[in-house]
């Protein structure tokens, strides 16, 4: 279900091959050592190749060993590390969102940060291990897709403490805190401006992988522009979610795929997108500045600063204010108030929320501008539903 | 190229039947699942694109359950004439007929009581296709000198890497388009030197260059992309091109002449390169070279100058596929951005049996898929999104074991040449 079957085959071709080519091509070593060393030196860097090296070279090993002499020799520091899901550190969404948090613990609180970052699912295990191996305090995993490795892990460590953004366990661990978003909620307030600014009457969504956190922003949009619906008399359509399932380009890594889907979308009279899809999501905004016409709704970060170079075309963005909860874990365990279980970002404790209209001010209607705080209320009262199956 | 196929009569006979088979298999399910919708539904096909349209055609409506029967019974009657009769050398033909009738049927079953437009269908197509079928034609001219690629996704990627960040730093897309082309005939001339003059187990070398390639842009795209996008990734992209008159045509204008310069080239490189091989004496000599190496040289071709150029200039295309990700599709590179398509390059060239045109077809067809699977899961039909986005994979299946008969590669594919 995680793995489109592009990145099936490769990643089999890679694993398989990549193995042999360490022993049968000399001529191609210099160049994996040369990155290597680059791992071991640059530590609190975002370094790429740590995975390939851990997989392909079993001089790996004596990588970390040497990072962990450096870590005890200065016991003191306190260490958060971050691994990062396929997307990167600078996918201009979540995982970096997550990072800017370290960055600003690495200011404030004067920590230590290091990242990992997986170049497939595969790396998922080796990056885990290469961080308890360091010593690390306080391992952040980015992503619904590290869920089943960071359990694994944390059973088999329960020294070690971890948190996980984006995923909610079975069961509740001591040493684990699994940050979690009520991201429907913010994105019904996304749905509802949508809905209240559409000249066409259709706005529309899609998604990289059809996983709860994806879905959640297309279930609150939803809701948000079915509410709207009700609340007016009005038939605007959504596009590209139904409550169940919907329009998805498989991955989070092909823009291009990104730009055909909002192309088809354009192409059926949606002038409104909000696509939940990462970096892929960058594609949309090409299709749009080629179609002439069109607005986006950015996720996670405000498209308006991470993505500038597409500023005039963000209505608005919806909030997953991940560099906040990671922050606020990183004090807790420095203040030792850390506990197991679930942290939730919400509209209340404002972990979840929409960014401003910026250039859009005049586009949104003084009405549905003025209507945002009530429903926010409604919503965390619980008198309003976020879920599409009510509407 | 009927040459590249090897068939006895038995095995056509064999494949005949299958097909009458299959034929018969596809009515069916026509009949059974696709007719049966809702009394009356009907189905609605757009038929102009939204924008820049001069000449606007009505929409298409269809009941869905007469249009299906009728296909069902187009399929029967296929059938039919196969069981009784046969096709012979069209055959071949006839089952592309069942399976574009097939696809029909399922899209108006698919769009029952909603719309589709075609246009956004086919421009998907011709879109999703252009890095698929440019990366082929290089896995062409590799291949047909005798060197295997496995490193055409690394060539995409490098590609996409290059031009963006050559076209950002130049103001310019041309130059962009050159920095891709370069890229990728740099990978290209290190998979030359590894295969040719090493000698080294092509696929190896090919995984390796691939790995190189994703790690090193991946890489690049952290430490200096992504800490100034402006001053590096923020590419000059192709305007689109309209063709003038042409493009006003119904139907085809939006869907073949409303594209960017890349898109023009990846219909000029299809008919260059089958130009090329196949009618010049260059071409001759570069399929003799993948054929029958010692033969080449004994009539004094020099056959690893031949390998040497074909592998390089092969790397052109693939590196303009690469362009095409930054400077036609986004404006931007995002690592891996290129996401497999180099191996389903790969696998195109095998489905179009080591010819351009084949590979090309075959690029349309899993562009095709793609562009079905985007319109279908917009649709309400009971059809998981991730069923619908494996169905390039599974058209290539289908397409691989029912219709392809065996392949037989350049004979000296993936052998180094030693002279004696």
């Amino acid at each position: 279900m995680m793995t489109t079957p592009r990145r099936a085959l490769a990643l089999a071709t890679a694993g398989a091959l990549a193995l042999a080519a360490c022993g049968e091509a000399p001529d191609e070593e210099p160049t994996d050592e040369v990155e290597e060393t680059e791992d071991a030196e640059v530590d609190d860097e975002p370094d790429e190749d740590a995975d390939d090296a851990d997989a392909e070279d079993p001089d790996a090993d004596d990588a970390d060993d040497e990072a962990d002499d450096e870590v005890a020799a200065d016991a003191e520091d306190f260490q958060a590390c971050q691994i990062t899901d396929t997307g990167g550190v600078d996918d201009r969404s979540f995982n970096q969102t997550v990072w800017e948090g370290f960055q600003q613990a690495e200011e404030e609180l004067g920590i230590e940060i290091a990242v990992l970052e997986s170049e497939s699912e595969a790396d998922f295990d080796p990056n885990i291990r290469a961080f308890i191996d360091r010593g690390c305090d306080l391992i952040v995993t980015v992503g619904f897709l590290l869920g089943e490795a960071t359990e694994q892990a944390a059973q088999e460590n329960p020294e070690q403490l971890f948190a996980i953004v984006d995923f909610a366990f079975e069961d509740t661990y001591d040493n684990v805190r699994e940050i979690v978003f009520e991201t429907d909620e913010a994105g019904f307030l996304a749905g509802y401006v949508s809905a209240g600014t559409t000249e066409t009457g259709t706005i529309g969504t899609y998604g990289g992988i059809n996983i709860p956190t994806v879905s959640i922003f297309m279930d609150g949009y939803l809701a948000g522009a079915e509410y709207y619906n009700d609340e007016h008399g009005t038939d605007v359509a959504v596009e590209g979610w139904d409550g169940n399932d919907g329009l998805f380009t498989g991955d989070f890594e092909s823009q291009d795929e990104g730009r055909r889907v909002t192309d088809s979308l354009l192409e059926g009279g949606a002038d409104i997108i909000m696509p939940v899809a990462g970096p892929v999501g960058l594609g949309s905004a090409t299709a749009i500045e080629d179609f002439g016409e069109g607005l986006l709704i950015w996720v996670d970060t405000d498209g308006y600063v991470s993505a500038p170079e597409f500023s005039d075309l963000m209505l608005t963005s919806v909030l997953k204010r991940m560099d906040v909860a990671s922050f606020t874990v990183i004090e807790e365990v420095m203040n030792d108030e850390f506990e197991g279980g679930i942290f939730a970002g919400d509209l209340e404790n404002e972990g979840v929320g929409i960014a401003d209209f910026h250039d859009h001010e005049d586009t949104v209607p003084d009405e549905v501008k003025d209507a945002l705080d009530d429903l926010e209320q409604g919503i965390i009262d619980g008198e309003i539903s976020v879920d599409p199956a009510d509407y | 190229m009927t040459t590249a196929t090897l068939q006895t009569p038995e095995e056509l006979a064999r494949r005949n039947r299958r097909f009458g088979m299959f034929s018969v298999l596809c009515a069916a399910l026509m009949a059974g699942v696709f007719a049966t919708v809702p009394a009356g539904s009907q189905a609605t096909f757009v038929l102009t694109a939204a924008r820049g349209e001069l000449i606007e055609l009505p929409n298409l409506v269809v009941g869905v359950t007469p249009a299906v029967l009728v296909m069902a019974a187009g399929v029967l009657a296929i059938a039919v004439v196969q069981f009784t009769r046969g096709f012979g050398s069209r055959t071949v033909l006839m089952a592309a007929v069942v399976a574009a009738l097939l696809v029909t049927a399922f899209l108006t079953w698919a769009a029952a009581g909603d719309s589709v437009s075609l246009i956004s269908l086919f421009r998907g197509t011709v879109r999703s296709a252009t890095p698929i079928a440019l990366g082929a034609m290089c896995g062409v001219m590799c291949e047909r000198a005798g060197v295997i690629n496995i490193a055409i996704e690394g060539q995409l990627v490098a590609g996409a890497f290059a031009a963006a960040i050559t076209s950002t730093v130049f103001a310019s897309a041309w130059i962009g388009l050159g920095g891709g082309i370069a890229a990728g005939m740099l990978i290209g001339g290190m998979l030359a030197l590894l295969t040719i003059k090493f000698r080294a187990d092509q696929i190896v070398s090919g995984v390796v260059l691939w790995v190189l390639a994703v790690g090193t842009t991946s890489f690049l795209a952290t430490q200096v992309l992504g800490r100034d996008a402006a001053r590096f990734n923020t590419p000059v992209r192709f305007p689109t091109v309209e063709i003038r008159g042409l493009s006003q045509i119904p139907i085809l204008g939006p869907v073949l002449f409303r594209h960017t310069i890349i898109g023009y080239a990846m219909f000029i490189a299809v008919a260059l390169l089958t130009y090329a091989l196949f009618q010049t004496r260059w071409g001759l000599r570069l399929r003799s070279v993948g054929e029958h190496p010692k033969a080449a040289d004994t009539v004094g071709i020099k056959v690893l100058a031949t390998r040497y150029k074909a592998v390089i200039l092969g790397g052109a295309f693939a590196g303009i596929g690469g362009a095409w990700f930054t400077l036609d599709a986004t404006g931007q590179f995002s690592r891996e951005m290129s996401g497999g398509r180099g191996f389903i390059a790969l696998a195109a060239m095998l489905v179009g049996r080591y010819s351009p045109v084949g590979a090309f077809g075959a690029a349309l067809l899993f562009g095709f898929a793609s562009g079905l699977a985007t319109s279908v899961q917009q649709l309400p039909v009971p059809i998981p999104s991730t069923l619908m986005l494996t169905a390039p994979y599974l058209i290539t299946i289908l397409v691989v074991a029912g219709l392809v008969g065996r392949l037989r590669p350049p004979a000296a594919t993936g052998k180094p040449y030693v002279k004696e």
